[in-house]
This record gives C-alpha cells, structure tokens and sequence, in this order.
C-alpha cells in the first residue's frame, strides 16, 4: 500500500453530500450513494504526491471516530447543505472539536453543497428536477427553495474558527479563499473546491517532510553510556 | 455481494477426542505454536495435541490432531488463556486470575513455581523490545486496578519492569513494541508504556459490546468499532485503512493477509484489506473463539476445534477470473505482491493481467483488453491464435500452458455473431498496427505482419496498401496465397514487388489492365504501371513491357522512356534504341524527340532534323484534306516554326527541298533566315505573306543575340523593300511609316532620310523622328558627360604628380638606405610615398624576396 503523503478529510452532518463530493471529484459521477458507513478514503495522485482524502460518515454513531480520522490532516473540508442553515450550525456544535487533532497548521474550507436545489444555485443540469440529490436515507423531495445560507455566514463561520484556532487571519488564507458554494450533482466549484486545496497541500508536504527529517535521530552516532558496575556481582 | 472462496473449514479436533463423555466440559481456550495445539477447558485441564497437515492435491488439506498429554490445573476454575513461548518451551496459563509456567511438552508447571497473580487478561509483545532472546515481554491487565503492567518471562522467573496507571479500568490489550493498545470501558487509546504518553483513539462502549484489540501487524492494530466497524489504527493514533463493515455482535476478529475474518454468533465472514469489500461468509454457530496463530486461523466452538484454511492465492484469483472478477482478481493479485518473491510474482502477475485481457476481450472490453494486454506483455501470437487462419502456418506459435482463456477460436467467442465477429476483428487491426512497431513485436514481427495483411485484406481496408508499400515482414507465400483468395491482385503485385519479384509484379498487373483478372482497388492500374516502369531499374524488364504500354496509349507510355529520372538516364538507354523502338509509335516518338531536344537540349543535328521532319510531315498531313490556303496555324505547325526559329542544328536545306512547293511561305521564310538569306525571307514575308507584322518579328528574332549592326541592316533592308514598290503600292507605304515610327531607334536616321520620297510629312514621321532626334540627343550627351568625367580624372592625376614633384630630397652621407642600411653613392633612389628612400638595387630586390621588410608602396 502506497503510504499518503498528506491526508485530507471531509466532515459534516449526515446528507450534507460528502460523498457524492468525493465520488463526483474522483469518479466524475453523481450516483446515489447510501449512508456511509465508519469510513472510505481515494488516493489522489497531486503532481508526484498522493494526497489521501477521507470520506467520513456523518452519522452520530460514528461521531467518535471523526477524532481519529482527522489526526494529521493537512487539511479539513467542513461541509453543509444550503439548503438548511442547521446543518451549518452542526459544524460548529459537533465537528470542528473533532479537528483538534488534525495538523497544527491545517487548512479549513467551508464548503456549502447542494447549491443546485436552490434558486440562485447553479443554473446547469436542471433536469430530473424533484429527485433532489440526497443521501438515501435523506429527507423529503425539495423543489427549488430559496437559499437558507448564505455565503457570507459561511464566511463568518470561517473567522470563528480561525478564532478558535487562534490562528492570526494574516498567516492563513482568506475567507473568500476558502468558502465554497458547490453542486454534487451538477458538479459546479467541485473540481475548484478540491485542486484549489491540492495546491494549498502541497507546500505544507514539503514543509513537513522537512521538519521530520530534522527530528529523525541518526542511531549510528549513538554511544552507549558507560555501565556502571552494578553492586551484587562486584 | 459476490462471494468468493478465501476458506475452507476443515476440523481438527474432534469433540469426541476432548470431551468424551463429559457434557458439561467446554473449551474456553486455544493456543496453536507450529504444531502443537493446546486447548483449554472449563474445568481446569490443558490438552496438547500434534496437528499434523495432510495435503490433498485437489483440494483442501486435512488435518489430524493426535492427543499428547493432558493435565489438571489442580483445581476446578476455568483455563482462561493460553500462550506458547517456545522459545522458552513454556506455556503460559491463566488460570483463577493467575499465569503460571508449564513445560510445553510435559505440561508441568516450573519448579520455580514463578507466576504473575492478579491478571485479569494478558497479551504477549509480538515486537520485541528487550533484544534478549531468553525472555518473552508481557503486558497483563491487573483486576481492579487502573493500571497495566509489563513482565518479562524468563524459563522460570518473572520479573516487572513497569507498571504504567490508565484513566479508566483497562479491559482488553495488544502489545506492538513500546505501545499498548487498550480498550479501555469508554474508550481506546494508544498507549506508550515507556514514555507513558496516550493517545485517544475513539470512543467506544465496552458496557454494550466486548472490545476487540488485535494486532495485525507492525505498528498497526485491528479494533472492534461503533456500529460493528472493523478500525484500522496505527501506533501514530491514525487510520490508514478505510474501515470493514461486520456484524454488530462481532466477538472474535484476525487476519490471515489480505483478509480480515471475523466471527459472531452465527457466521465466520471474510472482508479483504484490500478493497473492504466482504467476500465470504461461512455458516458457525457457536463459536467463540477466532484467533491467528503465525497466519493460522482458528475458530472454536465449546466443543470443537476448527480450522479455516486458506486457499492459495493464486486459486483465488483463478476462481475470481473464473467468474469474470476481473477488478477484484487484480486487486488481491496486486495485494499478494508482498507475500510473493519478486521474480514468482511477476510471472505471475503478467499472466493474470493477460487472463484478465482475454476475459474483458471476450465482453467486447477492448479499451481495458488492450490496456491489460500491454502491461501484461502479452505474446500478441495468443491474440491472433484466436482469429482462424490469421497465424502463418509455418509459425511455431503454440498457446501457452494452461491456456490464458478458455476459447478455442473466435467463432466460438462470438457464438458465430458476425457483428460481434467484425468488432473483434477491427479491434486486433488497431492493436497489431500499435503493436508492430514497439518492441513487443521483436521475435515475431512475420506473424504480426501477416496476420495484419490477412485481415485488411478480408476487410478491404484501404490500409493494406500501406503495409504493403512500406517496411513490412509479410510472409510471402502466405500472404500471396491469401491475398489471391481475396482478389487482391494489385495489393498482391504490391508484394511480389517488396520481395523483389518485379516481373512477376507488373505481370500480374498487366492481367488487371487486360482484364484477365479482376480486382476494382484502383482504376489507374496502367498508370501505375507506366510510373513503375519509369522508376524500375532492371532494363529488361521496361523493354520487355514497352511495347504492351506503347500500344495502350503512346503518349502515356512514352513516359517510361520520357521521364526516367535523371540519374540512370545517361548511362542505361541509349537514345538510338529507344528511337529505333518507338519507329511504330509516331506519336511517343515525337514526344520522345522533343524530349531529347527540348528537355534534355541534346546538340544533336539527327534528333533536330529528324523531329523537324516530323513535325513538317504531321503539318502536311493535316493540311491536306482541308487545303484552304491561310488557315489557322495548328499547334504542330507552331511547334515546328518554334523548333525551325531555335535551333540551328537541323539541316537547312534538306528542309528547304521538302517544303519547296509545299505552301508553307512562313517556314521557308525562317529557313532562308537561318541561311543568311534576309533579302529572300521578307521578301516571302512582304510580298507573298503580306504579313508585316511577321516580317518585323523576323527582325527581332532572326538578329536576337547577334551584334547590333546586324539589326540595323536587316531593318533597312525591309525599309528598303517596302520604299522599293514605290508610292503606288499604298499598302507598302503605310506599313514603311508604321516600321519606322514603331522602331525609331533601330534606324539610323541620317540614312533613312536620304532614302524618304520628300512628299512624306513630318507630321506622318513625327514618332520616328521624335525618336530619332532623341535618341541623336541622348548620344550626344552622353558622350559630354563621358569627356567631362575624362577630363576631371586628368585633372586628379596631374594634381598628384605636382604634389610629389613639388619638395626636393637631399642626398647626404648621413642619409642610409632604409633596407641595407648603407650611404647612397650614386644620385639614384628610390622614394616611398611614406619618404622613405632606398637603392634601387634594393627596392628591386625587395621586390623579388617579399618576406624582407617593407616600406610601403613605391612611387
């Protein structure tokens, strides 16, 4: 198995469409997908770096395991779904004290799904209206509505995390940079959304790699402190 | 979901060989170390028994188990755990919350009587950290203490060497070097005894469900989840592998790579690493017990012990294929790298990829065929096997054994789809065409060839002709056999031509022209024909055609004579031959002359007159029937009059007698031209012709690159003979005027004027003499301007040789030669502009020897 260099992880409510992100980015589809279960993970090959990207399950039995999933991430895509504000609120609530773990500096993107159900979302692939793009297990067919979340209180959102990161907002990338609108099922901003955070990776690989290097202890040069004749066998 | 046979369970120990008779006796434990297998019981006793493995070549091995011992721990609890250090031959039993030390083969307890008391489980360290052979390291759960502790276990001591507190009861534990990791009732984590630094793994409830730790290899532990998840967790506290989905009452889990089994109440399933797809599910009730012991797995029921034997690897992917697994095959063939050498592996790999070919082939796949063909180098002679015919039949191709599918030929593939059947064929064309210039042709390029021949040939593909024209390894006999069957006869001439028979090519294309064959692939075949005869450079062979193409169409055919290209045409053909050939053929042997006299510009007077003759032959033909004085001048009379203007090497007056009488005035005109005879040809020109403008285009050309003079002669001569019929012949008159107005310059006026009849105006002259004036005008100045220049030049020259005149030189004693250096004794030197004086012997001999140094240009 090729060892990642760098892991990427997703999270978010359940039916917020976190897998049908991934499979729409990797595989170019967007199939139905059942509820995920535990976990799943693609490989990306980014330039000569494989980039591991976790699809997570967003469902509250498998909440614990989201800690786990995000240790080390080089960077987390906090995702909701337009079309109810809650599942925005969630994010805050419930997913982002599962990123303590994750690299110290990790990047955030907020990514707001599911813009095709709404009126001002992405004017492409309208047909087969009705048969929203939910998880199965999902809620109840949506006609077009209008947009429940705006972009600005993602953006919003994104400061407050910066402020619970303390992290200074000079040092990282701007909110516009990092607050998607995106459509799985017409696939609008998914390839923007994904290489955009690709390129941000990259560097900070190389900076790890760096860094461990520097930490790698060279045991050749190592000398075995002098023994000390030990009392019973004097 | 699709299973597939990872495991057969066979059993080994028969409950009748362990319980015989007592009901109420279980198994609560197994140990398995090599072959000796140890079991447990609710009652107290150990039982060893020998496996002993019986392959079966088809098929699933059996095992045996013989009973050894059997011994009593001394009191009425249950055996909890086993575990084998053989190193130290000693087994390790809990037993009443306490390990004690047995004998592996005697099964007594050590005389030492050492034990670790207050154990509620514990897990041996299968990495190592001491170094010391003659210990194993243990990590025990103590009962009722928040805490775990590390032993060593020597032969018959122990000893504790740490003891770390844990933020909750521990209840289950694996060991990987420095790391333990503990389910604890809440929660797992991750922990390092030595430097007792945790990491939390994720959160879990050891109240609804046992806890499942296990280690499945280096640094990387296999835990029971939420939800029945199978977690992957590294000693780092991450996942590098996506979870497996099991039942929710999981109570046993282990690996035997690439597959995790699990066990719950009722099944035994199997989900691979690889791709966390299930893949098995064996029915077993009952059972308790699932564990791996060095890759061998066991699962026990309270009275039985079995074992789940794996199938090999190979056999897997062979079944997956089987079923058209193709995905999956590749995956755990892929998976199996690690456990397989190197060279074995790739072996076998390749073949699986080219297995996985055919089979994605066979479903009309051909994109992810010929992806797996390539990367499985497959011998594309497989490939072509499968087409009837395709192969040469003097190849030595036999299919490999076993074979790689299971078709005997296409028409069994197909099921005699002709659809199907055209596919497959395109297909192995656009595969044999990539295929034949890369390095996996080497060996066997006259198969790969051949075969492409065949089937462009069968499709009528227009690239057949292609192949055939370019660097190719078709077998001739095969091919010529095959391409006669199809009628490919100019495709077939194409070959026999690439194999260097060119009679037997143009033979067989001439029966296309002649329509003793047939074959439609091209309608110029006799063109053709004529281009590759022009080319060809075996002599006989053109002679022998030339007739055949003459005869078809002499204009065309005397291309193969015309248009040879340049470098063999001087020293093969010889014009005569040629000439003394083409005798039956006017028309080419017209061409043929011009050829040689206008392309090739031949200096010969023979193919001069000789075409000149044949033109005026081919004029008198023509103008016989019509015999209309002054009709239009046709194109062969044009030809001729050009030829008689151009060239001087015909003979004159052989031409002459034949054109005597002949009513060609405008050739004989030129022909007295040519003799020198001006007078006589404008006087045909003037007075026969009446043809003015005629006779002064015989100025022009008759004196074009001859000496200026000559112009002007024959110029006044036609003035001459036009002012000669005097005043009354109006018609001559207008014509003198126009001559001399249109060519002022040619004239010299002084001498035209005395010739004039003095009744002209010099309004009728005004352009000529315009003209003449001017031009008289321009001479004069001209002439002005060249004596000014003159005179200035003079002038410069004078002004030069004053100035060196102007200052004297002195001659002294102290005055030496500048080359020898030596007085001057006579009044005599030589001065360089530069005044540089010398002997005029040594200003010549300087001259003479140039390497001597030099004063600059003498005066």
């Amino acid at each position: 198995m090729r060892k990642p260099d760098g892991k990427i992880v997703l999270l978010g409510d359940m039916n917020v469409g976190k897998t049908s992100l991934l499979q729409r980015y990797m595989e170019r589809r967007f199939p139905d997908t059942v509820s995920t279960v535990g976990g799943a993970f693609y490989l990306k090959q980014w330039r000569s770096y494989n980039i591991s990207i976790w699809d997570t399950a967003g469902r509250e039995q498998f909440h614990g395991l989201g800690s786990m999933y995000c240790r080390g991430a080089v960077a987390v895509i906090l995702t909701y779904d337009v079309s109810h504000p809650q599942s925005l609120a969630e994010l805050e609530d419930r997913f982002l004290g599962l990123t303590d773990t994750a690299s110290k500096d990790c990047l955030f993107a907020i990514v707001g799904n599911k813009v095709d159900l709404t009126e001002e979302g992405a004017p492409e692939g309208r047909e087969g209206e009705g048969c929203s793009p939910r998880q199965a297990g999902g809620g109840p067919t949506s006609p077009r509505v209008p947009k429940q979340v705006r972009l600005e209180d993602a953006m919003a959102f994104y400061k407050k995390i910066l402020k619970y990161k303390t992290l200074d907002e000079k040092n990282v990338p701007a909110a516009e940079q990092m607050c998607f609108e995106t459509s799985a099922k017409t696939g609008h901003n998914v390839d923007l959304l994904f290489e955009t955070l690709f390129d941000m990776v990259v560097p900070m690989i190389l900076r790890q790699r760096a860094e461990e290097l520097s930490q790698t202890v060279d045991i050749t040069s190592y000398k075995p402190p002098k023994r000390t004749r030990s009392g019973c066998c004097a | 979901m699709m299973n597939i046979k990872a495991f057969t369970l066979v059993c080994a120990v028969e409950r009748e060989l362990l319980v015989a008779g007592k009901e109420c006796v279980s198994i609560e434990c197994v140990e398995c170390c090599g072959r000796d297998l140890y079991v447990g019981t609710n009652d107290g006793f150990i039982y060893h028994f020998l496996l002993e493995e019986k392959p079966v070549p088809t098929g699933t091995a059996t095992f045996t188990a013989t009973k050894q011992l059997h011994r009593h721990l001394g009191f009425k609890k249950p055996v909890n755990e086993l575990r084998a250090a053989s190193a130290l031959n000693r087994l390790l039993v809990l037993c009443d919350n306490s390990i004690t030390l047995a004998n592996m083969l005697s099964l007594e307890p050590v005389p030492s009587g050492a034990r670790i008391k207050g154990a509620s489980t514990f897990a041996l360290n299968e990495n190592p950290v001491s170094g010391d052979p003659f210990c194993v390291e243990v990590c025990i759960i103590p009962v009722k203490r928040r805490t775990i502790q590390m032993f060593l276990v020597y032969e018959d001591r122990v000893q504790i060497v740490k003891e770390v507190s844990t933020p909750e009861q521990p209840l289950a534990v694996a060991v990987d070097g420095h790391f333990l990791c503990l389910a604890l009732s809440t929660q797992y984590i991750i922990l390092n005894y030595s430097s007792g630094v945790s990491q939390d793994l994720f959160p879990y409830c050891s109240e609804e469900k046992r806890p499942i730790v296990k280690r499945i290899g280096r640094q990387e532990f296999l835990l029971a989840g939420p939800g029945g998840l199978g977690m992957f967790a590294t000693v780092a506290g991450i996942s590098q592998r996506a979870p497996v989905h099991w039942s929710e009452n999981v109570i046993g889990a282990a690996v035997s790579f690439p597959y995790v089994i699990a066990l719950d109440d009722e099944f035994i399933t199997v989900h691979s690493m690889l791709d966390q797809q299930q893949k098995q599910t064996l029915p077993f009730k009952e059972g308790h017990i699932l564990q791996d012991f060095e890759g061998r797995v066991i699962v026990a029921t309270s009275k039985g012990v079995y074992i789940l034997v794996p199938l090999p690897l190979e056999k897997q992917i062979q079944d997956l294929l089987a079923n058209r697994r193709v995905e999956e095959a590749l995956v755990l063939a892929k998976g199996a790298r690690r456990n397989i050498p190197k060279e074995k592996f790739q072996v076998m790999y390749r073949r699986i990829l080219q297995q996985a070919g055919f089979i994605q082939f066979a479903q009309l796949q051909f994109l992810e065929a010929k992806e797996l063909f390539r990367s499985g180098q497959l011998d594309v002679r497989e490939l072509i096997s499968l087409y009837p015919f395709l192969l040469p039949t003097s190849s030595s191709f036999t299919r490999s054994h076993p074979p790689l599918h299971e078709y005997a030929d296409l028409n069994q593939l197909t099921q005699g789809d002709q659809e199907k059947m055209a596919k497959c064929k395109r297909f192995l064309m656009s595969y044999l065409n990539e295929v034949r210039s890369t390095e996996g042709a080497n060996g066997y390029k006259e198969d790969i060839d051949t075969a492409l021949l065949k089937l462009y040939a069968e499709a009528n593909h227009d690239s057949l002709l292609d192949l055939l024209v370019t660097e190719n390894f078709c077998l001739l006999t095969d091919s010529a056999v095959w391409l006669e069957k199809h009628k490919k006869y100019f495709a077939l001439g194409l070959l026999y031509h690439y194999n260097n028979q060119d009679a037997a090519a143009v033979q067989l294309w001439v029966n296309i022209v002649n329509g003793d064959i047939q074959d439609s692939t091209r309608s110029d075949v006799y063109e053709y024909i004529v281009d590759f005869l022009t080319c060809c450079v075996d002599q006989e062979l053109v002679w022998a055609h030339a007739d055949w193409v003459l005869q078809r169409s002499e204009e065309v055919g005397v291309q193969v004579f015309t248009k040879r290209p340049l470098d063999e045409q001087q020293n093969s053909f010889k014009p005569d031959d040629i000439i003394n050939c083409l005798k039956k053929y006017p028309k080419a042997l017209v061409k043929y002359l011009e050829h040689l006299v206008m392309d090739k510009r031949l200096q010969k007077e023979e193919y001069h007159t000789h075409l000149a003759l044949l033109y005026l032959e081919e004029v008198l033909r023509q103008r016989t029937p019509a015999s209309s004085q002054g009709a239009e001048t046709t194109e062969t009379q044009a030809k001729l009059r050009h030829l008689l203007q151009k060239s001087d090497l015909y003979r004159v007056h052989f031409l002459i007698e034949r054109i005597q009488g002949a009513g060609l005035p405008m050739e004989r005109a030129i022909l007295h031209g040519k003799l020198g005879e001006d007078d006589k040809a404008l006087h045909i020109l003037v007075h026969e012709l009446k043809d003015f403008s005629a006779a002064e285009d015989y100025c022009l050309w008759c004196s074009e690159g001859r000496d200026p003079p000559r112009r002007q002669r024959l110029f006044h001569t036609l003035l001459a003979i036009y002012l000669r019929a005097g005043p009354s012949a109006h018609e001559l008159t207008v014509a003198a005027v126009d001559l001399l107005n249109r060519h002022a310059t040619e004239f010299d006026a002084a001498q035209v004027l005395q010739l004039l009849p003095d009744t002209w105006s010099v309004q009728l002259l005004c352009p000529f003499l315009t003209g003449a004036v001017r031009n008289s005008v321009h001479a004069r100045r001209t002439m002005q301007v060249a004596v000014g220049l003159a005179k200035s030049e003079n002038l410069i020259y004078t002004c030069d040789k004053m100035k060196l005149k102007r200052s004297s030189v002195r001659l002294s004693d102290k005055k030496l030669c500048q080359m020898c250096q030596n007085p001057f004794c006579e009044p005599v030197f030589v001065r360089y502009p530069n005044g540089g004086l010398v002997h005029t012997h040594c200003a010549a001999s300087r001259h003479t020897n140039p390497s001597s140094p030099s004063p600059g240009a003498r005066t």
